[in-house]
């Protein structure tokens, strides 16, 4: 389930971990298990259809470099790419808002286990 | 490096996931190689990784393998290589469809020389009039109202069989351009490695090549017999028809030659 969340939201995840910097396929997936503290642990292979999707989207772009002696390609953000994570980060930010307040809500409840065994006694 | 040895399966995991993903892989040539470097040297990031961890070598492949995930989650879709018959009938219809518009070109050449040579050698060179006897008074009718300046039932029956001959030449032509124009659109479609090597590189030229050479001799005999036999009725049919395969033969044979070019050497 973490699984899906994660992919449903991985182009912003990247325009996010890109925004520190330019970087290479596995610069990139370490910095995301880094900045979740190993929450988002995705098989790596995932991240090069989205950084292909977002390069083909303007969102990003892409350079041969050799780096410790190996070719890579370096991913960086452009204005685009920008634009759409600020943009995705407010709606994001708003969304979990919202969220939050809905699950402090239910966490106030004392009654909750109560209700669930009048439930049950109606059902049965 | 691996060199060529025959290795057991599972002793490179790095290379055989890399042969994996080529053959799963589609799009343009440099796209195709781009994705490969770029997934080679991130698992060999991870191999070093894995390595300095304290891990033997073939761990840390089957580490960095296992972290990479299925080819799937890199192409982002299915795995194709599991399904070698659907790239078969791909293939397969790549090379039909190559052969049989190149045939239906040829043919549709051939009537267009036929034309010519009706015109320089007479109606009857291209094809042979019916024998007498076996046509009626009706047919005749038929063949005189098609060409009013006929002066005999047997130029006018030659004049509608040369227009049946060229025109449907023409229609074979016609369908050849159709049948290339579906390659075309095919192989821009289907350029993953599954297809592409589902069957020997140069093996539809070669084949194409071989029915061409034998539709030539074939139908330039048989012209050559008619010249003798029977004074040339209907042989310019055949010699027209060896003259198109013979430059699809030509076709194939130089199409084949680019095929066992280094790719550096092609203008």
């Amino acid at each position: 389930m973490m699984s899906e969340k994660l992919k449903g939201n991985l182009d912003m995840l990247l325009l996010a971990v890109l925004a520190a910097g330019p970087g290479h396929g596995y610069a990139i997936i370490t910095r995301l298990r880094e900045r979740s503290q190993g929450a988002f642990d995705l098989p790596e292979g995932t991240v090069y259809p989205a950084l292909h999707r977002l390069e083909k989207a303007g969102q990003l772009d892409s350079m041969w470099q050799v780096v410790a002696g190996r070719r890579r390609r370096m991913y960086r953000l452009t204005a685009a790419g920008q634009e759409s994570l600020a943009a995705e980060a407010r709606q994001w930010q708003s969304f979990s808002g919202s969220v939050a307040q809905v699950l402090r809500g239910l966490a106030m409840q004392p009654a909750a286990a109560p209700q669930a065994a009048l439930w049950s006694g109606r059902v049965s | 490096m691996s060199d060529m040895r025959n290795l057991p399966a599972g002793s490179e995991p790095v290379e055989e996931y890399l042969d994996k993903l080529l053959l799963t892989l589609s799009g343009p040539p440099r796209q195709v190689r781009g994705t490969l470097a770029e997934v080679e040297a991130h698992l060999q990031d991870v191999v070093a990784e894995e390595l300095a961890a304290g891990k033997s070598l073939v761990e840390a492949e089957q580490a960095a393998v296992a972290r990479m995930g299925a080819c799937s989650q890199i192409t982002g879709r299915p795995l194709q290589f599991g399904r070698p018959a659907a790239a078969l009938m791909r293939r397969t219809a790549l090379a039909g469809s190559l052969i049989a518009g190149i045939a239906l070109v040829a043919v549709g050449i051939s009537g267009a020389i036929g034309w010519g040579l009706a015109a320089l050698r007479g109606g009857t060179f291209l094809v042979a009039p019916f024998p007498q006897g076996s046509y009626t008074r009706a047919d005749c009718a038929r063949w005189l109202a098609g060409d009013p300046s006929a002066r005999s039932c047997i130029t006018a029956m030659t004049s509608d069989h040369v227009g049946e001959v060229i025109l449907n030449s023409f229609a074979a032509g016609v369908l050849g351009v159709l049948a290339l124009s579906g390659y075309v659109w095919m192989r821009r479609r289907w350029q993953d490695r599954g297809t592409l090597t589902a069957l020997p590189i140069g093996s539809a030229e070669a084949v194409g090549a071989i029915l061409a050479l034998i539709v030539a001799v074939g139908t330039a005999g048989r012209g050559v017999n008619l010249e003798l036999v029977q004074q040339g009725q209907g042989a310019g049919e055949m010699f027209s028809l060896a003259v198109g395969a013979l430059g699809a033969a030509a076709f194939f044979i130089a199409r084949l030659g680019r095929l066992s070019l280094p790719h550096w050497s092609r203008s």
